[in-house]
């Protein structure tokens, strides 16, 4: 128990970030069009910021059912090599994997990490930590959505391409970082004006990636980054 | 598709991949898995990014100004909320200028 709660006291710092995020989230969700219950299931189930932020924004677009579970597929495989990592470094039961997978995110890997407690109740205190904030800001976020009375004229779906620009660019660390951004936003920009934006973000995501991937084949340091 | 039925299938898609982590440790990611994986949240996030920066309440300059504006502030202090921040307020005060 005390594992438990030094990992739930670990993220606390991180809730300055999470609740803004999570309430923003749930205004641009509203004004797509989604109801409180919907927000809120999307947090409960779900449960991955950017990915969860992307469907409120492809909701409001009109986009399809199908591209927006592919773009979530495509934006939480990442979570993959988190959990590579987690069941390495920690010995755990198969019931403890089962709930464990649906509560890994970037914060809790990352600060479990950090801790160097590759233990089962820190991973559950960080984890839960930010489920507690997300959820409560998720909620918060949709109360206060409906005492905007006009989202549309506030222009609120501007905060979409903005909080990707704040997720973007802290992961640019190289020039090919850069690059490869570069390229993937020019050509989701020409893409966008012939087809739907889910179909832009799954094929520029992809190709982007393998151009990532493909243009760092003689890099290195990568390997141990995941 | 409904709403519920759509984000049902997005905690599926979301899940897998956390389980097949786990499942799967001990064996090892090939390098180039590995850095396409590195690369997917860049080449999304800024494939999200442009398409949407003009918008279609004709306020093309302003959304432009205000998110150069914020991008400056990101990269500097690298926070989330303070970049929503500014890019929000930037832009509702260029707005009222224009």
């Amino acid at each position: 128990m005390k594992l438990f709660w030094q990992g739930f006291r670990a993220i606390i710092p991180l809730w300055a970030g999470v609740v803004p995020f999570g309430m923003a989230y749930a205004v641009l969700a509203r004004s797509s069009g989604l109801s409180l219950w919907e927000t809120q299931l999307m947090s409960v189930i779900v449960f991955a910021g950017s990915s969860q932020f992307s469907a409120a924004g492809l909701f409001g677009l009109g986009a399809s059912s199908l591209s927006i579970i592919l773009t979530t597929f495509v934006i939480n495989m990442r979570h993959f090599l988190y959990t590579l990592t987690l069941g390495q470094a920690m010995n755990l039961s198969w019931s403890q994997k089962l709930i464990a997978a649906h509560l890994t995110t970037d914060e809790a890997f990352g600060v479990t990490l950090a801790h160097k407690q590759l233990n089962f109740p820190f991973f559950m205190g960080t984890a839960l930590s930010l489920f507690l904030s997300w959820n409560v800001s998720t909620l918060a976020g949709s109360l206060l959505s409906e005492a905007v009375p006009d989202p549309e004229a506030l222009g609120i779906d501007f905060i979409f391409p903005i909080a990707f620009l704040a997720l973007l660019i802290p992961l640019l660390k190289t020039r090919k970082d850069l690059g490869v951004a570069l390229v993937s936003g020019v050509a989701a920009f020409t893409l966008s004006l012939y087809l739907s934006s889910g179909l832009t973000i799954l094929f520029t995501g992809v190709a982007g990636a393998l151009l990532g991937a493909w243009w760092t084949r003689d890099d290195v340091t990568l390997e141990e980054n995941p | 598709m409904s709403i519920t039925l759509t984000l049902i299938f997005m905690a599926l898609v979301t899940y897998g991949p956390r389980l097949a982590g786990f499942a799967l440790s001990g064996r090892s990611v090939s390098s180039f898995w590995r850095r396409f994986l590195h690369f997917v949240p860049i080449a999304v996030f800024a494939a999200l990014i442009t398409p949407a920066l003009p918008g279609n309440s004709g306020e093309v300059e302003v959304r432009l100004v205000a998110a150069l504006i914020a991008s400056l502030v990101i990269w500097y202090r690298r926070s989330l909320w303070l970049g929503i921040a500014v890019g929000m307020g930037a832009f509702w005060l260029l707005r009222g200028f224009f």
